[in-house]
Order: C-alpha cells, then structure tokens, then sequence
C-alpha cells in the first residue's frame, strides 16, 4: 500500500520560511515511521535531514512530532498512523528552536538538565574513606554501588531512571509553552531521581530550595502530557508532584505554588471545600490580590462572585478525622 | 431513567453556579436523574498530592465509597474532578496496600470502598447513556450555521491511564456532539492544549498566555464560540479573558460556554436560568444566531 508523508522542510540557509513537502512511500507490514523516513532520504530526497541513530527506542535521537504529536520515530508504526490520521505528518520537536528541517537545537533542553545538578552532591562522612585515590596493590573498590533493583526499592522509584533524554515531555509540556524558562518535566524528574537518592548528601535541602524558585517546579501546569506522551512509560508530572509533597512536608513553602497547595489542604481541612477567596489570597498574597482586582470586579459585576463564607459539607467530621489519622492538622 | 450520583464540584458550587444549573436543566430534559451527595468533599483540586498522597486516596476514597453505598456511579461536570477521582479509583482498584489503608480510614467512618463505582465525566455520560442520536431527537433548536470549538483540556483525556474516555492522540466526542446538535465543529490544534488554570494564582503570565492562544487560534479558525467540558477551563478562558489577550499582547473576544449551556440551548433552555448573564464575554452573538436559525 501506497502512503504519504508530509515532512516540514526548513532550511535557514536558503528557505526564508518552512513550507511542507509531500513524499509517496511504499508500506510494508511493521514499517516504522523512521524505516519510511530514511526510505525517503535513501531513495527520494538525500536533503531530508533528521536525527537517527539506535532505532530500538533507546538512545533518543529520533523523536518528532508525528501527526501532532512527540513521538519516537523508531517506535511508532506507520500502519495505525495511516489508519487514524490517513497521512503521516513529520515536524520538528517543539518548545526547541529549528536547525534544519526535523532538527531542533537542544541546547536549552540540555542547559536545564544541567541546571538541576545531575550528580550525587557532597559525601557522606561514612564515604569519606572513598576519596579518589589510586587503588594499592589488591585493593578493592569499596564505594557502595546500587544496583537499579535496589535504587527502586529504596526509593519506590521506578521510572525516572529510565529517562533517555528523548525530549518528547519537553516538546509535549505546557509549562514550557507559557513559560519558556521553565525547566520541564524531564529536569524536575531527574531533580525529584537525585533528591530520592539515598547517597546523595544534600545537606540543607538545596535541591528542594532551588527547585521551587520562580520557573521550577511549581510552574507545572499539572497538563498531564509528559506521562501521556513518554515513549518509555515514565511519569515525570508524578515525580513533580512528589518533589511538591516533599517540598511541603520540609517546610520549604516560600513559594506561591506552595502557598497554594498547603491553602487547598487547610480550606479542605477547615470547610470541606475549596474556599476560592482565601485560596487566591493565600497563593498570590496582596498584590496577587491588587493585580487582580479589575478582573475580579468585572466578573463580580456579573455576579460571578464565590460566597464569602462556606458552609460545611455534611459529616464534615469525616473528613476531620482524615486529617487527624495522617497527623496533618498542624500543618 | 439513568441515576447517578451527581459530583458538580467547588466552583460549579462557587462561582460557577451557571454550569451547575444548565447540568441540572439538560439531565432533567435528558431523563438523568442526579442524586446529590451533600456529604462529599472537594476532591482536592488536581493538586492535594502535592501536600499529601494519603490525603487524596482519604478524601476521595471516602467520595467513591458514598457512592457505592448507594449503588450509584459518580456523574462529574469538572475535568479535574473526574481525572482526581479517576485516578484514585484506578489506585484503589489495582493497589491492595493503598485500598487496605483507605479502608481502614473508612471503616472509622461506617463506610467501606470495594471498588465498584464507575466515575463518568457528562460529555461521555451523553455519548455512552443516552447516546448523540437520542440527543438529535430532543434537541428543539439548531446549531445550525454556528462554528463551534471544542476546548476539551487536560484531565478529561489525560493520563489515559486514569480517564478513558477518548482517544488521548486524535479524541472525537466533543466533535460528535457538536455535530449532533447541529454546529460546525471548529478543528484546531489546540483543542486538546492546556488551559493553564493549575498555575493562575502562581504564575499568571504562563497561565493566561496558554488560555489566550488557544483563544486565538479557535478565533482565527472563524469560531463563534468555545465550549469547554470544565469550570476551571472557563475561569481561564473566560472569567481571565481580558488578561490572557494582554499577555499575549493579541485581541481577544470569543465567548465561551460551559458544555451543558451548549446542549441546555439545543433543548431550549432558559438564557436566564442556565447563567448567561454571568459570563464575562457577552453570549449575545451566539444567541441572535441560534434566533436565526429559528426563523
């Protein structure tokens, strides 16, 4: 069978602007979108450019957007492409600037990895005997090493080691889109991989500090795409959320984010409910408050306005009781 | 006649009175018989694991157990609501630690979760209880002429592993609907995009920028109006209409009805009642053409 791809061409060098190029491709039963791509390239047009390299789905390199969405090109078959979408449509990644044609310049994408600290941070003092030193004569190695078994175990953490940097999250997330500083799904994973690591010495809780500055971690809009979209299966928005919980449970709240989720706990605690007022106070403070005012007095003129003062849900004692049973009534 | 425990959420309670009123006018017109349950509490906003993950399980666990007592599934009008409770759900179902522990908690409160209620968002519970066809026959006024576009968000289709409703990749309820009843479903690419809610009170400039393009976009597509299946999309799309065309520095004015608004005007629902007045972009245009559509 007969298909077609429609592949985004860009070349700053000549083009002024992208425009699409149309290519037909013969099927064969199992033919993955990279088998086409590079069929094209082979036997069509030698200028298509795009990266490749493992074609089993582990190395990375080859992820696009395939029909709309971030895919690895090795791992997704042409067939059920056609079937739903009738065509194959290739672009270059998003939130990344475009090199050529499917290649984007991972250089931020990179840069906030970098940013996070991916290394096991100072020593234990019980490691301190394992300074680098030139191993004597039948000496062995005696820094601890973890098997991956044992890191899960340890730490319940059993996806974000699998990362490949594929940056499918990255051209998928939300936060990114809005908020081109923010340091997406794939950096806070890693983040969220080292502060559970039991051999890392983060002392005072840097990792957590820095993590919830303005375009970290609370700047996840929670969108959900970077777990739909993994090609590896991996959850990143739930390793956020589990650096939020940690975060919260260290007392490290100076953040709005913070502030906003400690205020939905309290108002839950307290009415039963979300409290829309004292929520949006207690998150932006008074200028959030000030900044927002026209808005909110355009919607009160239409009498959009939550009531001042909630009533209790029924059996509101239940919910009490929750809160008791996980000691979290001080909080 | 359907029942189902009936879930609006916070703000449909709140400030979104509108969208609980228009739910109440099209289940009565479509024979879906809504059990309110006083007893439940917020589900925690999308974000309660954030302060504790037993929390979530706790209070959710404890909504999905009312239900159960009663024999009902949980109808939802809030995308986050139903990812919430879906996902506690599935946590409870495929996790015998976490449904051991929830049940301890519930046992302290005379109930018990054995996983049985099924939690349906009402785009679907109209798809998969009454069905578009039946839908068709009800409706007494056309959409007719009327470009609509679907804004569906987030948690009504993701995690997949959680909301099962769609297709996560390429989803068509919305558009089945909207043709049912008669309107142009309007096709743009961020239909399926986030709205940015989660951080409007933490980052207001990431949040609207989202909410404001995906209006653009619908509006260049030549949309009349947006329609969203979730309160907090409209609080983004409309209630924040104004600030999200600042952020993105581009002119913005496309209403936006909350999902059972749309059907409640198919079915000739009262403008008054189902909350018109109370958006922030005017719904006049949109109902000067369903008015043509009469003549």
């Amino acid at each position: 069978m007969e298909f077609k791809i429609r592949a985004y061409r860009f070349n700053p060098e000549i083009d002024e602007k992208p425009y699409y190029k149309e290519y037909t491709v013969e099927d064969y039963p199992g033919m993955t979108v990279l088998n086409a791509l590079i069929k094209v390239k082979s036997e069509i047009d030698g200028t298509l450019s795009f990266r490749r390299s493992c074609r089993s789905a582990i190395c990375g390199s080859c992820a696009m957007k395939i029909n709309g969405i971030s895919k690895l090109a090795c791992k997704t078959q042409v067939g059920p492409e056609i079937e739903k979408f009738g065509i194959i449509n290739v672009e270059p990644l998003a939130n990344m600037p475009v090199i050529r044609d499917l290649i984007v310049d991972q250089e931020s994408f990179f840069d906030k990895i970098k940013e996070i600290k991916p290394y096991l941070l100072g020593q234990r003092e019980d490691d301190a005997r394992d300074n680098f030193h030139a191993l004597k004569e039948g000496e062995k190695i005696s820094q601890p090493v973890y098997y991956k078994y044992e890191f899960q175990n340890l730490t319940g953490n059993n996806d974000t080691p699998n990362c490949i940097l594929c940056e499918c999250c990255y051209s998928e997330c939300g936060g990114v889109v809005g908020n081109p500083k923010y340091l997406g799904p794939a950096a806070l994973a890693k983040l969220y991989r080292y502060c559970e690591d039991p051999r890392d010495n983060d002392k005072n809780g840097s990792r957590l500090v820095n993590g919830s500055k303005p375009d970290g971690m609370w700047d996840c809009v929670h969108c959900q795409s970077c777990e739909e979209f993994c090609p590896k299966g991996i959850s990143p928005v739930k390793s956020i959320v589990k650096l939020h919980e940690r975060t919260i449970k260290n007392s490290i709240t100076f953040s709005a984010g913070a502030k906003h989720v400690v205020s939905i706990a309290k108002s839950i605690g307290e009415t039963g409910r979300l409290d829309e007022i004292k929520v949006a106070f207690d998150s932006g403070g008074i200028s959030g408050l000030i900044n927002d005012l026209p808005m909110a007095f355009g919607a009160g003129l239409k009498g959009k306005i939550p009531p001042l003062r909630l009533k209790l849900i029924k059996d509101m004692d239940d919910i009490r009781l929750a809160y008791k049973e996980l000691d979290l009534e001080e909080k | 006649m359907i029942t189902y425990a009936y879930y609006p959420g916070c703000v449909a309670q709140e400030s979104g009175k509108e969208l609980d009123n228009a739910t109440k006018f099209i289940a009565d017109k479509l024979g879906i018989n809504l059990i309110p349950m006083p007893e439940a509490s917020c589900c925690g906003g999308g974000v309660i694991d954030g302060f504790d993950k037993n929390l979530k399980l706790f209070i959710n666990g404890r909504t999905l157990a009312l239900a159960e007592k009663d024999g009902l599934d949980i109808m939802t009008i809030c995308n986050t609501c139903t990812l919430t409770l879906s996902e506690v759900n599935e946590e409870l179902i495929n996790n015998p630690e976490s449904l051991e522990k929830t049940n301890e908690y519930l046992a302290k409160i005379g109930l018990k979760y054995s996983g049985k209620v099924k939690v349906k968002h009402i785009l679907y519970a109209v798809r998969d209880d009454i069905g578009f066809d039946k839908l068709k026959e009800k409706a007494v006024k056309s959409l007719k002429g009327i470009n609509i576009a679907p804004f569906y968000g987030c948690h009504i289709l993701r995690p997949s592993s959680a909301v099962k409703f769609d297709d996560p990749e390429n989803p068509q309820g919305f558009e089945e609907l909207i043709k049912a009843l008669g309107g142009e479903p309007v096709s743009y690419g961020r239909r399926t995009k986030c709205c940015g809610f989660q951080t409007i009170l933490v980052n207001e400039a990431t949040s609207t920028s989202l909410a404001g393009n995906a209006i653009f976009e619908a509006q260049e597509k030549n949309a009349d109006v947006m329609v969203t299946p979730c309160p907090l999309c409209h609080l983004s799309l409309d209630t924040y209409q104004t600030v999200a065309a600042k952020s993105i520095n581009k002119k913005l004015s496309l209403p936006i009805l909350h999902l059972p608004q749309l059907i409640g005007i198919a079915l000739g629902g009262d403008y008054a009642e189902m909350g018109f007045s109370r958006h922030n972009v005017s719904l006049r245009g949109i109902m000067a053409k369903v008015r043509q559509n009469e003549i």
